[in-house]
């Protein structure tokens, strides 16, 4: 084959059919060393890869222990051409290495670039005049992606694709490589391709283009070709991104290399394994070098792997079809849908009439979803969604060994511990924090943070009637030694407790339909202080209460957010999202609420009463003269509407009064309306109860109401009474005892009209409580 | 040559047809007229190499064109799933009209389809006459496409009582019609299959049992997929129809339709044409056809009952009809969309107030 010492393979990252034939190739080829394109700082933890209890997904974690942020992942699937390389590599104990720029070289570059930032920052401060600013470095500081394509070729291969007659390269590659299963050759063909390619970029002089990033790493790649050549193996296989695959076959001067690397900032980087998900890695996350479907990679590979040990002997294609539509079948059966295996055989031959009808030679997988949604899901795309979060890209979860180094997340809290002197115990105890002092705000605020991580080291104990006030938590503690797996899959989110803890309360925001768990889970943000994430969960919020057709949630969203925007005991949240939000929370309960009230029972009234409450309190706190009129509005709806439970229409009326929207004489009206015998006496007595539940003072205070309430129970029949008189005790024993006693004495003492006096008890000095009341005027603000 | 007001697809588009064919030379199935290829392209449109232009009779995802071509050529039933107003007659009509040549094997079902529509039924003066015989035999559409080896359409499946609808069963499954009187049984020859629309709003109609469903391969046709083509659908049925309804009134502004369509389009999706602010959805349809409608009904107010120009208010009370099919679920719907999106829109403050007052 190749005369040179030198096999170079070109792959594409996570392509199965690449991997199947770099596994061939290089069990034909026996190389003595192995090149791969990875990051070197990575070389102590390399021999982890084939540990058993190491298994893909898994990302090299390559990080600047100074500053975590900074920071580069090089995921690995099991189908991944690379992780295939690497095993059979270490399988074989001979060398292998990565090659590819470290990454020390790489943040060190960022952190250079960072500070040139800053400098020009400082040279030129009175320019922000566009809300995204000036082209900052920092934005990116390291492109997490190994494989970052220079911009001839955002995506090199579109210009292939198209020449072939595909609109779309993922899928032309697909066809042409990683379907091939012969394998033969492949690789010389592409090193052909990406060669002509190349050549083709630089007389269009696009070449120029290309990031010095991208010079840097392909010097790179061939200095360590070069050494390893010096050292004298005899098969050396290299591995690299097929774009990279020309530029590592034709060896510039050495001289040339050497100039380019010199120089060049360096910083020290730490390397770990951390699990990775294939949800992270399908293109949908937002990772760069992403695939749109590891799961069906996955499938194919161990389809394959099968094939290998000799199991099945039908037909590629029909195996392919065959094995998917079964699996996406049972799926569905899980899911509660029906899929009987007709089906399955309907759709195998759907799809495979599609493939033929687009000349391809087996279904893939856009056939195979096609006939899946036709056939199995009677054209319903929704059940497709289903199949595309549990099949195509799956939730598999990596899995990473015990002495696997710490993430930078343990670091981070092993620091965080110590700067705020708390240091983990596996005894419990309880801790009272006093907010206002700033190492114990600090300390709340990691404990709710590591609550979102999953990582509960400390339960918040709810104090009820608390004489301490708001600024003041009680926690019970207690360290476990799980916790630290719990940190290290919490690496999976970021690197940084905020960072981490607000990545994922993002992922689970959008996984959480319903209205009380978004706003539980928005209380625990804010406690934990972590305002982008806030930030992005009111959004979600407001989507949500958008199409939530319970009224009830609403309102229970309602005054957590209102204490928000009133008192902005949150630290630095966005008052005008929240008053967005609110704003269009009481909208929608204003005009969802008559609707809800409809025919309820007296549970569920209830249950809204309450909720009518804290909705009336806050929208009471926002004095917003909008929402208070819209409220207003209806609560007078409610209080006329006719079929409506006594206990809402009353406490409607009540309120109004409350707020002067009704004065006295109304009010007074409408109860004798309510309490007329027209009305069954259980409703009117619900009315009294909605009316005047934890009043008494009013009806003590308010002469006309007091009349007409006493008019009626005259007026009453004794059966009427009889009946009534559990609903009127029920909303009477809930007054103080006080007042019940003076409502008594008010009765006994026949009808009494004016105002009441309290009585002044004996002894009583006037003269002292006199000299009292130019302090208490001035206290009142009554004068200068 | 015919006066006839509305000709067949494969009358009226002969020419694309016999050029295709000419062109084709993709293999068949049996007793297809053009290679699955061909029909693909007379129904999304493209130019032959003989210079031949063929037009697009439907626009959309080319996707769900495939799935139905190659639904067909696997011997399954191919069932059309769309609201109305999606052109899932349109299709299935020039589907038969390409594959088979021939568009009018039409079952149309409705509440009152019998059996016999769907199998035979008697020529009684000959049955009367002679007793039961071939020629006493009056075949349906579908007996016909059986014999013939071509397809056969169902319109509106779902309308069929579900006693009749179970009739289709052995049909499809066996390909075969069994004719009990004689003795005797029609087979399906190759090259018979079914094309069958639905209307997926009103499914509770005659809903399909699961063993008929299981013998259709589905395909949902969308309401058009962007807000431009969808206002060009409208604008251009809107003027068609004043025209031949004689109305006076000027053709209606192109910023009205936007905004009717803009309006149904947000409802339908239940999400803003930002992308930014849901919504929810009301119970109405709020199809393409019905914001034709609304249109109309508005231009005809605006010719008998106003100065002649088309006006928000003219538009505001066909469209709150249109939207507001149940009276409680979708005045919540409406008054929340009204309120939170219309209302603060730069613009539509007329319109805004119109369907306040229309309301």
């Amino acid at each position: 084959m190749d005369p040179s010492p030198l096999s170079i393979f070109g792959i594409r990252h996570h392509g199965p059919g690449s991997a199947r034939s770099l596994r061939h190739a290089l069990e034909t080829l026996e190389p003595d060393c192995l090149l791969i394109e990875g990051p070197p700082d990575a070389a102590d933890v390399l021999p982890l890869a084939v540990h058993a209890n190491l298994r893909p997904p898994v990302a090299l974690l390559i990080y600047d222990p100074e500053k975590p942020q900074r920071s580069a992942f090089y995921p690995f699937a099991v189908f991944s051409p690379e992780w295939q390389a690497l095993q059979y590599g270490l399988g074989r104990k001979i060398p292998v290495r990565f090659m590819d720029l470290p990454q020390a070289v790489q943040v060190g570059l960022a952190a250079e670039a960072e500070t040139l930032a800053e400098a020009r920052r400082v040279d030129d401060p009175p320019d922000p005049p566009s809300p995204s600013g000036p082209p900052d470095p920092q934005e990116d500081p390291v492109a997490d992606r190994p494989d970052f394509e220079p911009p001839l070729s955002r995506d090199p291969l579109s210009h292939l694709a198209r020449a072939a007659g595909y609109s779309d390269s993922e899928r032309w590659w697909e066809h042409t490589v990683e379907h091939r299963r012969d394998g033969a050759d492949v690789f010389a063909a592409v090193l052909e391709a990406m060669t002509a390619l190349r050549e083709a970029a630089v007389s269009s002089g696009l070449k120029s283009v290309e990031p010095e990033r991208e010079r840097h790493r392909e010097a790179h790649m061939r200095q360590v070709i070069r050494e390893v050549r010096k050292e004298g193996f005899g098969r050396i296989a290299v591995v690299c991104g097929a774009w990279h695959a020309p530029a590592l076959a034709k060896m510039p001067p050495a001289r040339e290399d050497a100039a380019l690397l010199r120089g060049l900032p360096r910083r020290k980087v730490v390397a770990t394994w951390i699990p990775w998900t294939y949800g992270r890695l399908a293109l949908a996350s937002g990772y760069g070098a992403g695939i749109e479907s590891p799961g069906w990679y996955d499938f194919l590979w161990a389809l394959d792997a099968r094939q290998a040990h000799g199991a099945g002997t039908a037909s590629d294609g029909d195996r392919v079809a065959t094995h998917w539509l079964t699996r996406v079948a049972r799926l569905l059966r899980g899911e509660d849908l029906d899929a009987s295996s007709a089906g399955v055989i309907e759709a195998v031959r759907l799809a495979e009439a599609l493939a033929a009808l687009r000349g391809r030679p087996l279904p893939g997988l856009p056939e195979l979803n096609e006939a899946t949604q036709t056939v199995l899901c009677f054209g319903d795309p929704l059940s497709l969604r289903v199949i595309g979060e549990k099949l195509i890209v799956s939730e598999r979860l990596g899995e990473v060994p015990e002495e696997t180094p710490a993430v930078p997340l343990a670091r981070e809290l092993a620091r965080e511990q110590k700067s705020l002197r708390l240091s983990p115990d596996a005894v419990a105890r309880q801790l009272d924090l006093d907010l206002r002092k700033p190492n114990d705000l600090g300390r709340s605020r990691l404990l709710h943070r590591l609550n979102l991580l999953g990582v509960p080291w400390g339960r918040a104990v709810r104090q009820r009637g608390s004489q301490k006030g708001t600024f003041h938590e009680l926690w019970n503690l207690q360290w476990h030694p799980e916790f630290a797996v719990g940190l290290i899959e919490a690496g999976l989110w970021g690197n940084t407790l905020p960072g981490a803890a607000g990545a994922k309360v993002r992922q689970d925001s959008e996984s959480t339909p319903d209205l009380p768990t978004l706003t539980a889970l928005l209380d625990a943000t804010l406690l934990a202080d972590l305002p982008d994430a806030a930030g992005h969960l009111m959004t979600r919020l407001q989507t949500v209460a958008a199409v939530a057709s319970d009224v009830v949630h609403l309102m229970g969203a309602l005054p957590r957010l209102a204490d928000i925007l009133r008192y902005g005991n949150v630290r630095n949240t966005d008052a005008r999202v929240v008053g967005e939000l609110v704003h269009g929370l009481v909208t929608r309960i204003c005009i969802g609420l008559p609707g809800a009230c409809g025919s309820l029972n007296d549970e569920a009234a209830e249950a809204l009463f309450a909720k009518c409450l804290e909705a009336h309190a806050a929208i009471g706190l926002l004095q917003h003269p909008d929402h208070t009129s819209a409220w207003n509005g209806v609560l007078r709806q409610l209080a006329d509407s006719p079929g409506l439970h006594g206990l809402i229409a009353g406490r409607a009326c009540r309120l109004l009064h409350e707020v002067r929207e009704l004065d006295t004489s109304a009010a007074a009206r409408r109860l004798g309306l309510a309490l007329s015998t027209a009305n069954a006496p259980a409703q009117a007595a619900a009315w009294v109860d909605g009316f005047l539940r934890n009043s008494g003072l009013v009806l003590l205070h308010d002469e006309a109401l007091w009349a007409v309430l006493d008019d009626w129970i005259v007026g009453l029949t004794p059966e009427h009474f009889t009946s009534a008189l559990p609903l009127l005790r029920r909303t009477f024993s809930t007054f103080q005892a006080a007042e019940r006693r003076q409502m008594g004495g008010r009765v006994a003492g026949g009808m009494k009209r004016g105002p009441m006096w309290v009585g002044l008890p004996d002894g009583f000095d006037v003269e002292r409580a006199d000299r009292a009341l130019p302090l208490l005027a001035q206290l009142l603000g009554l004068k200068g | 040559m015919t006066h006839a007001l509305r000709r067949h697809a494969e009358h009226q588009f002969v020419e694309e047809l016999q050029a295709l064919a000419r062109a084709d030379s993709k293999p068949r199935p049996p007793n297809w007229k053009l290679s699955p290829w061909a029909v693909a392209t007379y129904l999304l449109g493209g130019s032959l190499d003989d210079g031949t232009e063929i037009t697009p009779k439907y626009i959309g995802e080319r996707r769900l064109i495939e799935v139905a071509i190659a639904t067909l050529a696997t011997d399954r039933a191919l069932l059309l799933l769309g609201v109305p107003g999606t052109a899932k007659t349109w299709v299935a009509e020039h589907l038969a009209a390409a594959i088979s040549g021939d568009s009018t094997l039409l079952v149309q079902g409705t509440a009152g389809t019998s059996e016999e529509s769907l199998r035979y039924g008697w020529n009684y003066a000959e049955l009367l006459a002679k007793g039961p015989s071939l020629k006493a035999l009056v075949p349906s559409p579908m007996m016909r496409a059986m014999q013939e080896g071509r397809l056969a359409r169902v319109e509106e499946l779902t309308r069929i009582p579900a006693d009749v609808q179970d009739s289709l069963i052995t049909l499809l499954s066996e390909k075969t019609l069994p004719i009990p009187e004689l003795g005797a049984e029609v087979q399906a020859q190759r090259g018979f299959n079914v094309i069958a629309t639905a209307n997926n709003r009103d499914r509770g109609v005659n809903e399909l049992s699961s063993a008929l469903k299981r013998r259709f391969n589905t395909v949902i046709l969308p309401v058009p997929d962007s807000l431009e083509e969808e206002v060009r659908i409208v604008q251009q049925r809107v003027e068609q129809l004043g025209r031949a309804l004689g109305l006076p009134a000027e053709p209606p502004a192109l910023e009205e339709i936007r905004r009717v369509v803009i309006v149904f389009r947000e409802l339908r999706a239940g999400v803003t044409a930002d992308g930014k602010t849901k919504l929810k959805s009301p119970s109405a349809t709020l199809s393409t056809a019905e914001a034709i409608g609304v249109m109309n009904q508005g231009l005809s107010l605006a010719a008998h009952f106003g100065d002649g120009t088309l006006r928000a208010a003219d538009v505001a009370s066909g469209l709150v009809g249109a939207v507001i099919k149940d009276p409680v679920q979708d005045r919540v719907v409406w008054k929340e969309y009204l309120e939170t999106v219309v209302k603060e829109r730069d613009g539509w403050k007329d319109f805004y107030r119109a369907c306040r007052q229309a309301d």
